[in-house]
């Protein structure tokens, strides 16, 4: 008999996101086959440099009137994506089976809802105060879009945000399974969900990490990222017999690099070291691994250091691609959001390409594929997540 | 996971008259907890953040390089961020590489886990009047599922009073070394949190209602004065979270 897992896997019993592939998982599925960049002229606003990027650009959801207080691009993004398919539906069936004390919600974002504080700034430069609707605690705090979800939703349970940047919704998986192991909730619902804004497009900008064309993720000439925005939400529950059927998170490993607060360890070891404990945490060998969803932003330092961590760590790395050249880098939703590319790997038995990889970079050394393979069904999968501070995550994911 | 013990503690304040009113030791911003390289650059958040987590290993005994730690704060390095909205107006507006990384809400772990050479997991939270109790949540579940002990850090920096006026003061930090179960050199346990109706005394209720990360004031005044077992709030908010303290 194996001794029992310290964290048991939980059930992923639904899945929903909106990105610049489009309003649904649907959308995202096709964008992945397809392999086509979704990456756009910015928008939404007007920023001083050349650059594309991963805009949602379909028209978001108004936020009801008993919860303006919350009324956001980040808000209104998590809205649109909890509207999507059946979503809401399976978030209700979780509250009627555990009760909406059991029901707990993790927000993973990095910026959460500064675009619209951005906006309100300007009103301050000119007038001197803030605009009246502008909420501080409901709008640009990192847990505001959580409080939202809560509220919309009616949820009881346990509620809070994790922000360490790009890292951040990889995380919040690894607090809602915790929350479930440690009995405080019977399900969690774990959002990621980020928004262009300025201050990323222009901060990116100035550490010189942003590509003015269509990034190319482990390419031998990529020139950097492209920002995009998303909303991605997941719902986590414990394992039972009614959801034997579903997708399964077993574990996020994470670590800190202890290096930089911008630049990655350049042999990649703390990314390494988040991947070795994911396969710990879930008692699973470097072997079983047969795909690993790169987080791959394209700036040149991050893909050589996570290129490396891989090649240190496994003996024989198994196929790994990277989806930032068809969504964007969506920052502290990247990590929710990789995950269910992931997930749609396991469940409909494809491997996603890299999109924007036309010439692998020799001194990358991991074997990335370029085209998506539709031969290729995953059984277990890693995805890395990693953030500013060295902040790292990798999220082990297997098929039902 | 029945209990967590408490092994030491450390809370900071810049604000002298506010140190005054605490019931428990608090000191102002050290400037030897800071690396040489950070002084200059590193905000009033990241500071006293490194000084309460250094009073609190020291006391415990730990090595900072060894412990996990959750970093709690309601707005982060918001004095930062302030600085980065207000150049953004303007398109001409300076962005500094280093101000945008430091605007993250992870810059007191980042670089806390940089200066002591930690490769332990590091996580920034928010939970608005909760974060306090969240982070002693967090804390409690990663204790529950993997054992061993870490650093809890709850911090907020003051903040200009047009973005929330009551929120704006004082700043303020503290630090809990824990670690899973009633171990050796504990200075108190700590029991499961859980929802309740206790409520903070009546002279600290409205600031800690507006400064949510002073829901630690009850228990580190245990901490510093030992008591009998009781249960104490963690959050300002009605039908809040609280935990049973016990002596060691």
């Amino acid at each position: 008999m194996t001794k029992p897992l310290p964290i048991p896997p939980v059930a992923v019993t639904a899945y929903q996101c909106v990105s610049a592939a489009g309003d649904d998982v649907e959308a995202l599925y096709n964008s992945l086959i397809a392999n086509r960049s979704c990456l756009q002229p910015l928008r939404l606003f007007d920023i001083p440099f050349k650059t594309v990027v991963g805009e949602v650009a379909t028209p978001l959801p108004h936020i009801r009137a008993g919860l303006k207080a919350y009324d956001c691009r980040n808000a209104r993004l998590a809205l649109k994506a909890l509207n999507q398919g059946r979503f809401r539906t399976d978030v209700e069936r979780a509250i009627a089976d555990y009760g909406s004390l059991r029901v707990g919600l993790v927000l993973g974002t990095s910026t959460s809802g500064i675009y619209d504080s951005e906006n309100a700034y300007a009103h301050l430069l000119s007038h001197g105060i803030m605009p009246g609707d502008f909420h501080f605690l409901q709008i640009q705090t990192a847990q505001a879009t959580a409080e939202f979800l809560h509220h919309e939703l009616k949820l009881q349970g346990p509620c809070y945000g994790i922000s360490t940047a790009c890292s951040s919704s990889a995380k919040a998986l690894g607090a809602a399974q915790r929350l479930i192991a440690a009995d405080f909730c019977d399900a969690v619902l774990v959002a990621g969900v980020d928004s262009l804004c300025r201050l990323t497009l222009r901060g990116f900008h100035s550490l010189q990490l942003i590509s003015q064309e269509a990034c190319r993720p482990m390419d031998a000439n990529r020139r950097g990222i492209n920002i995009g925005e998303g909303s991605a939400l997941l719902l986590l529950e414990r394992q039972s017999a009614a959801n034997a059927a579903c997708l399964r998170l077993l574990s996020v490993g994470e670590s800190s690099d202890a290096h930089h607060m911008s630049a990655p360890h350049p042999q990649g070891a703390g990314a390494a070291l988040a991947m070795a404990h994911a396969l710990r945490l879930a008692g699973r060998d470097l072997n079983d691994v047969d795909y690993i969803n790169l987080h791959a932003t394209a700036s040149t330092l991050n893909d050589l250091s996570e290129a490396k961590a891989i090649a240190g760590l496994f003996p024989n790395p198994p196929p790994c691609s990277g989806v930032k050249g068809l969504l964007g880098h969506t920052l502290g939703a990247a990590g929710a959001v990789e995950t269910i590319v992931s997930l749609l790997a396991l469940e409909r038995g494809f491997l996603p390409g890299t999109c924007g990889l036309a010439q692998a970079d020799p001194d990358c050394p991991c074997p990335v594929i370029v085209a998506p393979r539709l031969e290729r069904a995953p059984k277990l999968v890693l995805s890395n997540a990693f953030g500013f501070g060295g902040n790292n995550a990798s999220v082990l994911l297997e098929a039902a | 996971m029945d209990c967590m013990s408490l092994l030491g503690f450390g809370a900071c304040s810049p604000d002298p008259e506010f140190r005054a009113r605490l019931p428990f030791p608090v000191y102002d911003i050290d400037r030897d907890a800071i690396p040489p390289l950070l002084r200059r650059r590193s905000s009033q958040a990241t500071q006293m953040a490194f000084s309460a987590a250094t009073l609190a290993c020291t006391q415990a005994q730990r090595s900072a390089a060894t412990l996990p730690s959750v970093f709690a704060s309601v707005a982060g390095e918001i004095r930062t961020t302030d600085q980065l909205c207000t150049e953004l107006v303007r398109p001409d507006g300076v962005i500094s590489p280093s101000v945008f990384h430091n605007s993250v809400q992870n810059t007191a772990a980042g670089y806390w886990t940089i200066a002591q050479q930690c490769l332990q997991p590091a996580a920034a939270l928010a939970a608005g009047a909760d974060t306090f109790a969240m982070a002693l949540l967090e804390a409690w579940c990663q204790l529950a599922c993997l054992g061993g002990e870490l650093l809890l850090v709850g911090y907020d920096e003051s903040l200009p009073k047009y973005l929330a006026p009551g929120l704006a003061e004082p700043a303020f930090a503290c630090a809990l070394v824990l670690a899973a179960g009633a171990v050796e050199g504990r200075i108190l346990q700590i029991g499961r949190p859980r929802p309740g109706a206790e409520a903070f005394p009546p002279d600290w209720q409205s600031l800690v209602a507006d400064r949510p990360v002073l829901s630690a004031i009850p228990l580190l005044g245990l901490a510093a004065s030992g008591a009998e077992a009781q249960n104490i709030p963690v959050s300002p908010l009605t039908s809040g979270w609280q935990v049973k303290i016990s002596p060691p």
